[in-house]
């Protein structure tokens, strides 16, 4: 058995990621509460959804739930804010608060299957 | 907003008696203290308190008489319904009185029929509403001052909407004939001063055939496409004085409305540049005023086999038409070599990013070398003061039209351009056919993000309601949602199921308004429903009593948020600017503690009520049963605890 995970390999992990299913390593549950604390106190459910399914503010705010982006990728975008979206200081949101965010959303279920949903099959 | 006139006159009767009483007490009293050890005086003569004058009290003054059998409000009732003005939507005032009561009864309540209002908002947006279903305005009368200051920001959604409102308000001109006290601060000299920047005509006539001539007027005004609210003040004194010369009065007669059409060479150039295209795109906002423009824009976008961006002004596109590109404008107007734009209001919005940030930047989204066209009414006529035009976007060529019908004469020239090129058609249309259905699949997929949650998602709540509704002859009229989640999931494809939003984005537009085309929907026995945001309804929760009172079936889902949530973002956004209490957004943003009952309220203004649901599984049955009440003929409430957005 494989102990390195091949480039190959993590990027389909990182795509399947996104796509709902379950990735090679859980966050931990203290990081995913406290992600979900602070996702919900700082306001960041206002946008994206308490669900991570994505919202409005001026423009459509992207579905975060099971998020792929790597802890670096994401981290630059929660400190510069792309679009409308405010950059958030140091003083707002710590880098652990923000892996700890990530945590929470990569925990979330995110998309599911479409044949599980009836109403969505009209 | 009622004061009374005949208060005024009772008062200085009063007054009147008073000295009256005075003058005969003081006649009759005893003034002297009693003068002791003097002789007494010789007997006075009696002294005699006259009588009260019954007559001067009880009966007016001889000559003014005390019945009438004209007036010149019946008249201004007899242009009403020559004009064919179903309703008149109103809260009550002195300053109409006279028209008011000419309606009820010299015109029996019918054509118009008076619709109450707590508010004069809620009666403009009402009548807001309504057009856009009915096609054709809806009256409303309010008091010419305080009334008009009321109505003022619904008339400005209405102006920015372009949308016919009908509007008349009572005004005293004579200050000779004005009581004391309210009808002084209720009387102007010229009161449409108020709200002309955003009118698109308005009048104060003179005399009652001056009224006639204006009344017609002003209704092919607001007709005549851009389309717009127009205004009549009322001299109360014409309304209620006896009409002298009924016979030497005459209605004008009411001729038929010609929307203007695009210059024939311009269209001619325009479906050159769209035929010769490789990557036409058709952007559309408050576009269709018929159904008939529906099926157009459908020809001419399947004649092109072109990308089409509904930006949902009105209903224009079918949202499942396999050319119908609205979820992905950014790709389709950045890969446009050709872009008509119909009767856009934010055709720089549409074409262009813009960041709301410190430093605010803007970029296109379409190259250099794109050519655009432009078809809009609205450059027909356009006011200075308030910014709603727009953005100017640099242009290629400008049609000043009413899209609609400029339409058939630019298919007619397309059709004959792209005769030959069939099958270089056809493989765009089927690539955008493609598109189309992968962006479908994305919203499907997107909308299981949260199921089952609570607060209940948006889009649950959209896929709940379209169950229930998919089979019915259904009406979507109004959508506080900031998501087009019944776009994206919904089949929309007739003219009246989609009516737009408030066009100023003045809150307490939705709830009204919904009534409103709600009560146009009526008549074809179509199921009104509406997304109804919290914010909104607070402005406006007496709209509810109207809806029970007048029997106007609609379903109202509340989309409770608890919050101003546009607002909240905002605060948010400003704190995290500052590194600075962005847990205290939520002061002067939040609608909670308490949290608003609205299934109460609801119940208060004598609507069914239910709720607050916040589990998702009991939205169906909840939506079926408030569902049967509508099909009854009487409005429903359901209050839904949803998530933000």
């Amino acid at each position: 058995m494989r102990s390195n995970v091949s480039p190959i390999a993590a990027a389909i992990a990182a795509l399947l990621l996104g796509a709902g299913f379950a990735g090679p390593q859980a966050p931990q549950a203290d990081d995913v509460a406290n992600g979900r604390r602070v996702y919900l106190e700082v306001g960041c459910f206002t946008c994206h959804g308490r669900s991570g399914q994505g919202g409005n503010f001026n423009y459509p705010a992207p579905a975060l739930a099971r998020t792929s982006l790597p802890l670096e990728a994401f981290t630059r975008i929660v400190r510069s804010g792309p679009n409308d979206m405010p950059g958030y200081p140091a003083s707002v949101l710590s880098d652990k608060e923000i892996a700890d965010i990530r945590a929470f959303l990569r925990s979330l279920p995110g998309r599911q299957p479409l044949d599980q949903f009836p109403l969505l099959n009209q | 907003m009622a004061s009374r006139r005949g208060d005024a006159i009772a008062d200085s009767r009063r007054q009147f008696l008073k000295r009256a009483t005075l003058t005969g007490a003081a006649l009759a009293s005893p003034a002297l203290p009693a003068i002791a050890q003097q002789p007494p005086p010789a007997e006075a003569p009696a002294r005699r308190v006259p009588p009260p004058n019954l007559a001067v009290e009880t009966e007016p003054p001889p000559l003014d008489p005390v019945n009438q059998t004209s007036s010149g409000g019946d008249f201004m009732v007899d242009v009403l319904k020559r004009l064919d003005i179903d309703y008149c939507a109103i809260n009550c005032a002195s300053s109409f009185r006279g028209v008011h009561e000419a309606i009820i009864n010299y015109g029996q309540n019918r054509k118009p029929e008076i619709l109450t209002c707590p508010h004069e908002e809620i009666a403009v947006s009402m009548a807001q509403g309504y057009a856009k279903i009915a096609g054709r305005p809806m009256a409303m009368m309010c008091h010419g001052v305080v009334g008009l200051q009321h109505a003022a920001m619904a008339l400005y959604n209405s102006w920015c909407d372009r949308v016919p409102v009908y509007v008349m308000i009572g005004n005293i001109i004579e200050a000779d004939k004005r009581a004391p006290g309210a009808e002084w601060v209720h009387s102007a000299i010229d009161p449409a001063a108020l709200v002309r920047d955003f009118v698109k005509w308005d009048d104060q006539p003179a005399s009652l055939q001056h009224f006639a001539e204006s009344a017609v007027r002003a209704y092919k005004i607001a007709m005549t496409p851009p389309m717009g609210p127009v205004l009549l003040s009322l001299d109360a004194e014409l309304q209620e004085n006896p009409i002298r010369d009924r016979d030497r009065l005459r209605i004008p007669r009411l001729q038929k409305v010609v929307p203007p059409a695009g210059e024939p060479g311009a269209v001619a150039e325009a479906a050159r540049l769209l035929a010769g295209a490789e990557n036409p795109v058709i952007v559309v906002d408050r576009y269709a005023r018929t159904p008939d423009g529906v099926a157009r824009l459908v020809e001419l976008a399947e004649a092109l086999q072109c990308a089409v961006v509904d930006q949902a002004g009105r209903m224009n596109f079918p949202s499942r038409h396999p050319l119908n590109q609205t979820f992905r404008r950014a790709a389709v107007v950045g890969e446009a070599d050709v872009i008509l734009a119909l009767e856009m209001n934010d055709l720089w919005g549409a074409l262009n990013a813009f960041s709301d940030r410190i430093v605010r930047r803007s970029r296109p989204l379409v190259t250099p070398a794109t050519k655009i066209i432009t078809i809009n009414s609205r450059d027909l006529s356009l006011k200075a003061n308030y910014q709603d035009f727009g953005r100017l976007e640099d242009v290629d060529l400008a049609i000043g039209g009413d899209g609609e019908a400029t339409l058939p004469a630019l298919i007619e020239d397309v059709k004959r351009l792209v005769a030959g090129r069939r099958a270089a058609l056809e493989a765009r249309g089927r690539r955008l056919a493609d598109a189309h259905r992968a962006s479908r699949d994305q919203a499907r997929a997107d909308a299981t993000i949260g199921w089952d949650a609570s607060p209940i998602t948006t889009a649950r709540l959209c896929a709940e309601l379209w169950a229930q509704i998919k089979d019915e002859d259904w009406s979507l009229v109004g959508n506080g949602l900031r998501i087009l989640w019944p776009q994206r999931l919904w089949t929309i494809d007739r003219h009246y199921q989609w009516i737009g939003t408030s066009g100023g984005a003045g809150i307490g537009y939705n709830a009204p308004a919904a009534m409103g085309a709600a009560l146009a929907n009526k008549a074809h026995g179509r199921l009104s429903v509406a997304i109804q945001g919290d914010g909104d309804l607070m402005f406006v929760p007496s709209t509810l009593w109207t809806a029970a009172h007048h029997r106007i079936p609609i379903l109202y889902l509340v989309h409770n948020n608890r919050a101003y949530h546009q607002e909240y973002m905002y605060l948010e956004a400003m704190a995290v600017r500052h590194g600075r209490g962005v847990t205290n957004a939520h002061i002067g943003t939040t609608i909670t503690d308490p949290n608003v009952d609205y299934a109460t309220v609801a119940r208060g203004f004598g609507v069914y009520g239910e709720g607050p649901i916040t589990d998702p599984r009991e939205l169906g049955p909840a939506i079926k049963r408030a569902i049967a009440v509508v099909k009854r003929g009487e409005p429903a409430l359901l209050d839904i605890v949803t998530d933000p957005r």
